[in-house]
C-alpha cells in the first residue's frame, strides 16, 4: 500500500512532539534530582537526555540519506484557488457570457452562431480577450520533417522531397494551458460532460483521476492543482483530456503543421528555397530562452518565464518546459538504422520539455509521440482555433463576414467550420 | 666504409621489465607492457594509473541481467555527472574512461540504444574517474566497469569461470544491481531469479563478519521505469509487489540497501533492424532517477 506523503509528515511531526515531551521530562527529572539530591531522578534524567540525543542523531542520518537520494523536496500540498462565483442563470444570456469570459472561453463566444447575438460590449471584450491570449499564425506553406528526419534542418531546398503543407490562418494560444485554466474545466464539471469526450474512451474517463482519486490531472490533489503551481502548464493529462478541454473552451488541438508554422515562421526566399527557423528565436540553441535540460530550473516553471524564447508571431514557450500534444497521429520516424514505428498508434508531441536532454530533440521540427492515454509528468498542451471558425467583425449585430473577408451565408457557417477543424486535411503540395 | 657511432647502453630500462606490476583487480603479477592481466583480463592501464597517482581507487560494481540497461545507465551517469559540476565534479581518468560515455550518448542522440556489451572482459569498458564534491579536499577515485550481463550470469552459475568478476566483486565497496522493471511488471520471473542469484552470490563471496557484503551498500535500480509508472512512484513498493524474491533477499542479506527507479527514454518504438531483428529504440531522451542511486551509494561509502 502506498503511504501518502501527508501521512508521513504527520508521523514525523508526532515523533518530534514525543521527543520534545521526553526532553522536558528529562530536564524536570534532572532539576528535581539536583534539588533533592536523588540519584534515581538524576539517572532517569540522564537516560532521557541520552535517548533524545540518540534519536536526534538517527533522524539526522536519515535526513542526510534522504537528501543524498534527492528526497528533500517539500511535500506537495493542494492549492486554495479563489472561490468560484455561483454558476450563472442559464436563462440570462448576459450573465452566461460574462461567466464564459471569466472562464477564458472567448473563442466559444466568438463562434458565428453565438457572436451574432452578443451585446456589443461583450463582443468587444471577447475580441480583446482573444487578442490577449492567442496569436495569429498567418496562412502559408510550411515544410514538415523530410522522410529522413534531418538533424540540421533549417534551410530547406526544393529538391529535398519535403513534406510541404498548406496551413490556413489560425489562432494559437500564446501560452500552454495552465493549471488555473484547467481548474475551471475540472470545477465546471468537464469530466462529467460526456459530450466533450470521445465515445471510445468513456469508460477510461472514470480512471482519469488525481492522486486522491478525484477527477483531474494525475499530479493534482483533492481535485485542485498544487500550491504555487497555478501558472505552471498543466501536465499529467492524456491526449483525450487535452482534446476535451479544448472542446469545452471552444477550441481544438493544433495540427502538427500549424504548430511547426507558428515556431519556424517560414519565409520563401526565392529560387525554390525556403527558410525556416530551427527554434522560434533563430537557428541556434540558447538555453537562456527555453527551459530544457541544463537551463537551470530542472523542473517545470511558470508559463510566464523564459519570455525571450518568444516566436515571431508572439507565441511563448513553444520550445521547452513541457511537450505539447497536437492533433496529429505519430506514425514513426526514419532513423539512421531504419524506420522507428510505435507498436500501437501514438499521438504527436512537439517542442521538448524541461528534461529533454539533447538539443536536436528540442527543435521545432523534431517530432516525438506517446500513447494517447498516457498521463505524463512533462506533457501538456496548448489550443488553437481556425480564423474561419470565428466571427471577428460584424455590422448592425448581424454576421457580415468572417476574418478571411468572405461573406458567408448563415447556413454555410458550420460547413466552413468543419472544414477548418480538420486541419489534418490541409492541402499537401509536394514540391 | 664503416662509421662508428656511440650507442648508449640503457640497461637500466631492463629493470622496468624485471619489476612485476600487479593487476589492480586480482593482484596477479604482470609485465610492464601487458595490456591486460594474464589471469583475469582486466586492463593493466588501471594498475599503471594507480601506481602513477599513488591513490587507492574504490570500486563499485554495476550488475544486472543481459539487456537490463547497464551500458545506458553507466554511460548516461558519466555524462550527467560531467555536466553537473555544482553537486559533484567528475573527471575521467584516461581516454578509455570516456569511451563508454561517448558511445552511449552518440547512440541515444540518434534514437537508438547502444549495442550489447561483449562477453570478453578485455573488451569491456572500464571507467576510472575522479569525483569531487564542491567543498571536498580529497577527491574520490572510482573504478566502475561495464560488465556483460551474460558473463556475470555465467560466473554466478559456475563460479571461477570469470576470474575478473570474482576478484572485482571481492574488492568492491558497493554495488548497483540493475533490474528491468518492464520485464518484472510483465511477470517474467527470470529477472527476479537472476537478481536473487546475484545477491546470493554476493553475500557468500566475502564471509568476513565485519566487512562482508552484508555491510556494504547495495542500490537496487529498476531500469526502464519510464515505461512503468507504478515503479517510478514507489520503487520499494514495486519490489515488494512484483519482485518478492529480490525484496526478501535484500531484507535478509543486506543491512544497507535501497530501491530506486531510473529511466532514460521518454517513450520507445520498435525498429526493424537488419542484424538484430525487431528491437526497441528510444523516441526521445529524458533521463530520470539516474544520479540519485549513485549519490546515495557515495553517501553510504565509508570514508
Amino acid at each position: 500500500m502506498n503511504i501518502h506523503p501527508a501521512a508521513t509528515a504527520m508521523r514525523q511531526e508526532n515523533h518530534t512532539h514525543a521527543l520534545a515531551v521526553i526532553l522536558a521530562l528529562s530536564l524536570a527529572c534532572w532539576v528535581l534530582g539536583w534539588l533533592a539530591a536523588g540519584p534515581v531522578y538524576l539517572s532517569g534524567g540522564t537516560a532521557g537526555f541520552g535517548y533524545v540525543l540518540f534519536r536526534a542523531a538517527g533522524g539526522y542520518r536519515l535526513r542526510r540519506s534522504a537528501r543524498a537520494a534527492g528526497e528533500n523536496r517539500p511535500l506537495p500540498r493542494p492549492a486554495r484557488p479563489t472561490e468560484r462565483p455561483k454558476p450563472a442563470n442559464p436563462h440570462d444570456p448576459g450573465a452566461l457570457a460574462d461567466e464564459m469570459l471569466a472562464q477564458g472561453r472567448c473563442a466559444l463566444l466568438l463562434r458565428p452562431q453565438i457572436a451574432g447575438n452578443l451585446p456589443e460590449p461583450q463582443f468587444r471584450r471577447a475580441l480583446a480577450s482573444l487578442n490577449e491570449t492567442m496569436a495569429l499564425v498567418p496562412e502559408g506553406d510550411v515544410a514538415l520533417e523530410p522522410a529522413s528526419q534531418s538533424l540540421d534542418f533549417c534551410r530547406l531546398d526544393a529538391d529535398d522531397a519535403l513534406h510541404i503543407v498548406r496551413v490556413a490562418p489560425v489562432f494559437l494560444d500564446r501560452y500552454p494551458v495552465t493549471n488555473r485554466q484547467f481548474y475551471e474545466f475540472v470545477a465546471g464539471g468537464g469530466y462529467e460532460q460526456v459530450a466533450l469526450w470521445d465515445t471510445a474512451i468513456w469508460t477510461a474517463v472514470l480512471a482519469m483521476t488525481d492522486r486522491t482519486g478525484r477527477p483531474g490531472p494525475r499530479y493534482w490533489m483533492d481535485g485542485v492543482y498544487l500550491e504555487g503551481e497555478e501558472d505552471h502548464p498543466v501536465v499529467g493529462v492524456s491526449w483525450y483530456e487535452a482534446a476535451a478541454f479544448a472542446r469545452w473552451i471552444g477550441k481544438r488541438l493544433p495540427s502538427d503543421a500549424e504548430w511547426v508554422k507558428a515556431g519556424t515562421w517560414p519565409l520563401p526566399t526565392g529560387g525554390g528555397v525556403r527558410s525556416q527557423r530551427r527554434y522560434p528565436w533563430g537557428d541556434t540553441v540558447d538555453r537562456g530562452k527555453a527551459n530544457l535540460w541544463g537551463s537551470g530550473p530542472e523542473r517545470i516553471v511558470s508559463v510566464r518565464e523564459f519570455t525571450e524564447g518568444v516566436s515571431v508571431g508572439g507565441v511563448y514557450q513553444l520550445i521547452g518546459n513541457v511537450w505539447e500534444w497536437t492533433s496529429g497521429t505519430f506514425r514513426g520516424i526514419d532513423g539512421p538504422d531504419g524506420r522507428l514505428e510505435p507498436a500501437e498508434p501514438m499521438k504527436s508531441l512537439r517542442g521538448g520539455a524541461f528534461d529533454t536532454y539533447f538539443d536536436n530533440q528540442a527543435t521545432c521540427q523534431f517530432r516525438s509521440g506517446d500513447y494517447p492515454l498516457r498521463r505524463k509528468h512533462n506533457i501538456g498542451f496548448r489550443c488553437a482555433v481556425g480564423v474561419c471558425d470565428l466571427l471577428l467583425a460584424r455590422a448592425r449585430g448581424i454576421p457580415e463576414c468572417t476574418a478571411a473577408g468572405q461573406p458567408e451565408p448563415p447556413g454555410n457557417q458550420m460547413a466552413g467550420s468543419a472544414e477548418c477543424e480538420s486541419a489534418e486535411q490541409a492541402q499537401e503540395v509536394h514540391s | 666504409m664503416t662509421t662508428s657511432v656511440i650507442q648508449p647502453l640503457a640497461s637500466y630500462r631492463l629493470t622496468e621489465y624485471a619489476l612485476p606490476i600487479p593487476c589492480y583487480v586480482c593482484g596477479t603479477d604482470n609485465t610492464l607492457d601487458a595490456e591486460s592481466c594474464t589471469r583475469c583480463l582486466a586492463p593493466m592501464a588501471l594498475a599503471h594509473q594507480v601506481a602513477s597517482q599513488g591513490t587507492e581507487p574504490r570500486m563499485v560494481a554495476t550488475m544486472g541481467a543481459s539487456g537490463a540497461g547497464k551500458t545506458v545507465y553507466l554511460g548516461m551517469l558519466m555524462d550527467l555527472l560531467s555536466h553537473q559540476p555544482e553537486r559533484l565534479r567528475l573527471l575521467a581518468r584516461g581516454a578509455f574512461s570516456i569511451t563508454l560515455q561517448q558511445t552511449t550518448v552518440a547512440a541515444l542522440a540518434s534514437c537508438r540504444f547502444p549495442g550489447k556489451t561483449p562477453n570478453e572482459p578485455d573488451r569491456w569498458n572500464w571507467v576510472h574517474c575522479q569525483l569531487r564534491k564542491p567543498k571536498q579536499k580529497h577527491p574520490l577515485e572510482l573504478i566502475m566497469p561495464d560488465m556483460a550481463g551474460d558473463a556475470v550470469l555465467e560466473e554466478v552459475n559456475h563460479p571461477h569461470s570469470y576470474r575478473v568478476i570474482e576478484a572485482f566483486l571481492k574488492k568492491c565497496r558497493a554495488a548497483l544491481i540493475l533490474v528491468d522493471a518492464v520485464r518484472i511488471e510483465d511477470g517474467a520471473r527470470e529477472e527476479d531469479y537472476f537478481a536473487m542469484k546475484l545477491l546470493s552470490y554476493l553475500s557468500e563471496l566475502v564471509d568476513r563478519a565485519r566487512s562482508g557484503w552484508e555491510h556494504r551498500p547495495v542500490a537496487v535500480v529498476f531500469t526502464k521505469a519510464d515505461q512503468c509508472e507504478e515503479c517510478l512512484e514507489d520503487p520499494t513498493e514495486f519490489a515488494r509487489r512484483h519482485a518478492v524474491g529480490l525484496w526478501q533477499q535484500c531484507r535478509e542479506r543486506f543491512r544497507c540497501h535501497r530501491f530506486f527507479a531510473a529511466g532514460v527514454a521518454g517513450a520507445c518504438a520498435t525498429l526493424d533492424s537488419v542484424t538484430d531483428g525487431r528491437v526497441l529504440a528510444p523516441l526521445r531522451i529524458e533521463p530520470r532517477g539516474i544520479v540519485e542511486p549513485f549519490y546515495w551509494l557515495l553517501e553510504q561509502l565509508p570514508s
